[in-house]
């Protein structure tokens, strides 16, 4: 562990300032690692990765013995995922982009998701079929602009493995709550989309998953032109910008549920959020152009029959009894009466 | 007049932007994410892959522009910026939340008093000077609270000392005001970092630790001189006594009313204090009946007084025994020495 260090001047705390937890979080910081042995693909991969993923990247140009996935199996690696949670603190990083490749696992690619300095999870994929941005024509998106993120299939609501593979990726690229956005700004988009779903997963995802090949997973990446349509919303036309390449999911390891649980409280919501409608729904309350704080109040039913009406003669209850008792022998009237009575008493 | 062809004009330009899908698409504004959960066209997928990428991607992101474009918007020098509202997906967090700041001792007090002064961040570094007209520093360069120091003639007091001087006792204060706050902050620190701090590892231990000690402590104090003249051992600890506990200055303001109050309405209530009239006196029958129990004034006769007297001082109980031995007789020497 590193140890913790008092700054000594106004710079230096400054700085760690900037490290400390807060409430709502920056983009995740990446680095990018290479294993023993990366080839040409896998350095394309990370370049181009790098630069969808800018300012917030650092790349590690040496390479480094690591296989974090090991780690569990073997007693000599388990430095790896020690090593990561090392380049986390000093880097201020929160989630690595490992390229190996292996005869075992060619062009391998592992995202490792970082919480509070330790491994949360990790995602292993082969890339095939990489076309790289350089080789495409036209025009980039400007480093540093947020992409807008598709995902095309089913799966990524109902499959374990596919909602995990959607959260890093998210956490990867667009993880980043942000208040305001600039609409022109929008330059790309990053779609990830699944060849079609075998029979099998659909019926039971997680008995068929160690049986079934999971589908291939199609990434690319488009610029976007806002065309004017006539109304206030534009039509976009995509081109690709690259990189494209399939991914096919390997290995994983699911999150520690007890670190999972820490990585997901939320912060108690603001008083001004609370009004603005935001967390939990207060009913009947609601604030007005003013800023007024308004409410509505729910009376109950009334009971319109106990209601006091102008007052007459012939309205009396006792004023019709007497001559009805007297004339009347059917049953109806008779019912009539007796209830009236049980009224009055 | 005919507006079909406005209606069919508009309708045409509508459609460059509507999508057609046949469930709705999932779309996350706050992270700028759409999810379209419609199985892949497998004819299409297989005949043209990369068109069929190109236009499920653009399906999404025309939905996901839709949604964008219709939040409402603030101008700013760069442009209009869209409010987005917060994220529907929940990512895993790579720091854990931010703790609360431990609050200091006035802190604490002032929110157990409800005192609502400045803040910290509030309080402004700057200060008005009436003689300069002038914003000043409060600390630190020319600041205020080393005006005294610093002007150039200061008055001294008619029975100052000859030594005194006003400048170098105006920087003692100051100094010590300093070092007041040093400490008081230090203390604060202290305090943060033990009520953070670790509780016993082995709580049964520590209960039979105590309850040792106070066995202990008993059996030293139990000797006829209570533990004054024992042979102690070496290395035996002075034995500490019970500590005087008061209640603590910071305490929310209603249980302090309700003390005071109940405080005054013993007070008022005290029957010994306030006169009686004379119906509410009790009868004279029901005070005889009572004996002691009566109020010391209204006594004829004080009992201890008149005990006192007659035993010359040696109490009721060597009264008691010399009548005794007064109607026995008196031939058995105590008389004699009378």
């Amino acid at each position: 562990m590193l140890r913790t260090v008092k700054p000594k001047n106004a710079r230096s705390k400054r700085a760690l300032d900037a490290r400390e937890p807060k409430e709502i979080e920056d983009a995740r910081t990446v680095v990018f690692v290479k294993g023993t042995k990366t080839g040409e693909v896998l350095n394309g991969v990370m370049k181009d990765m790098m630069a969808l993923k800018r300012p917030d990247a650092i790349s590690f140009s040496k390479k480094n013995v690591i296989h974090p996935l090991d780690a569990q199996n073997t007693a000599s690696g388990s430095s790896s995922t020690s090593s990561l949670e090392f380049w986390s603190t000093k880097n201020d990083a929160s989630m690595f982009v490992i390229g190996q490749t292996s005869k075992k696992r060619p062009n391998d690619l592992t995202f490792v998701r970082l919480f509070d300095g330790k491994v949360l999870d990790i995602v292993e994929a082969g890339v095939e079929n990489y076309v790289s941005m350089e080789s495409i024509p036209g025009p980039k998106s400007t480093p540093g602009h947020k992409p807008l993120m598709h995902f095309a299939s089913e799966l990524f609501d109902t499959h374990p493995r596919f909602i995990q593979l959607k959260s890093m990726l998210m956490s990867l690229f667009n993880g980043e709550a942000v208040e305001s956005i600039y609409l022109k700004g929008l330059e790309h988009v990053i779609s990830v989309s699944l060849a079609p779903t075998p029979a099998t997963l659909n019926v039971a995802s997680s008995s068929a998953e160690s049986t079934t090949p999971l589908p291939k997973i199609h990434f690319r990446a488009y610029t976007t032109r806002l065309l004017a349509s006539g109304s206030r919303i534009p039509r976009v036309e995509l081109t690709l910008m690259g990189p494209s390449m399939d991914l096919v999911l390997r290995r994983h390891t699911n999150p520690d549920p007890e670190l999972l649980k820490h990585a997901t409280r939320r912060p108690k919501l603001k008083k001004t959020d609370v009004e603005k409608g935001l967390g939990k729904k207060r009913k009947n309350l609601d604030v007005d152009e003013m800023g007024d704080l308004r409410g509505r109040v729910h009376v109950g039913k009334q009971d319109l029959s106990k209601l006091q009406t102008r007052k007459m003669k012939g309205l009396k209850v006792g004023a019709f009894e007497d001559d009805s008792e007297d004339s009347a022998g059917d049953d109806e009237s008779d019912q009539d009466t007796s209830t009236k009575k049980q009224k009055l008493s | 007049m005919d507006v079909s062809n406005i209606l069919a004009d508009n309708a045409q330009k509508l459609k460059s932007i509507q999508i057609e899908t046949d469930t709705p698409l999932d779309i996350d504004t706050g992270f700028l994410t759409v999810t379209d959960p419609n199985p892949v066209d497998i004819e299409s997928y297989e005949s043209s892959l990369e068109s069929y990428l190109l236009s499920l991607a653009r399906t999404g992101t025309q939905a996901l522009l839709n949604a964008l474009f219709s939040l409402p918007t603030t101008s700013s020098p760069d442009g209009p910026l869209a409010q987005l509202p917060a994220p529907s997906t929940q990512l895993p967090r790579s720091k854990p939340l931010p703790k609360p700041k431990p609050l200091t001792k006035w802190e604490q007090f002032a929110k157990a008093k409800g005192i609502q002064g400045k803040s910290k961040e509030k309080r402004v570094k700057k200060v008005w000077d009436e003689e300069k007209q002038d914003w000043v520093n409060r600390w630190g360069r020319d600041g205020k609270n080393k005006q005294i120091e610093e002007q150039w003639i200061t008055e001294v007091p008619m029975n100052a000392d000859i030594d005194h001087d006003p400048r170098k006792a105006a920087r003692h204060e100051r100094k010590a005001r300093v070092t007041k706050n040093q400490k008081q902050h230090e203390a604060n620190v202290a305090r943060a970092n033990k009520s953070g701090g670790p509780t016993p590892s082995n709580p049964e231990r520590e209960a039979r630790k105590t309850d040792l000690e106070r066995t202990l402590a008993t059996t030293r104090t139990s000797t006829a001189s209570m533990g004054k003249f024992d042979r102690k051992l070496e290395g035996e600890k002075k034995l500490k006594g019970v500590k005087r506990k008061f209640d603590p200055t910071e305490g929310s303001v209603s249980t302090e009313a309700k003390t005071a109050l109940g405080l005054l309405s013993k007070m008022n209530s005290d029957a010994r204090k306030t006169r009686l009239t004379e119906a509410q006196r009790p009868s004279k029958k029901s005070r005889t009946a009572h004996g002691d129990g009566g109020d010391p004034e209204d006594k004829i006769l004080n009992v201890r007084k008149a005990v006192r007297f007659a035993s010359k001082g040696r109490g009721g109980v060597a009264l008691g025994r010399e009548r005794e031995k007064n109607t026995r007789g008196a031939g058995r020497g105590k008389g004699k020495r009378r």
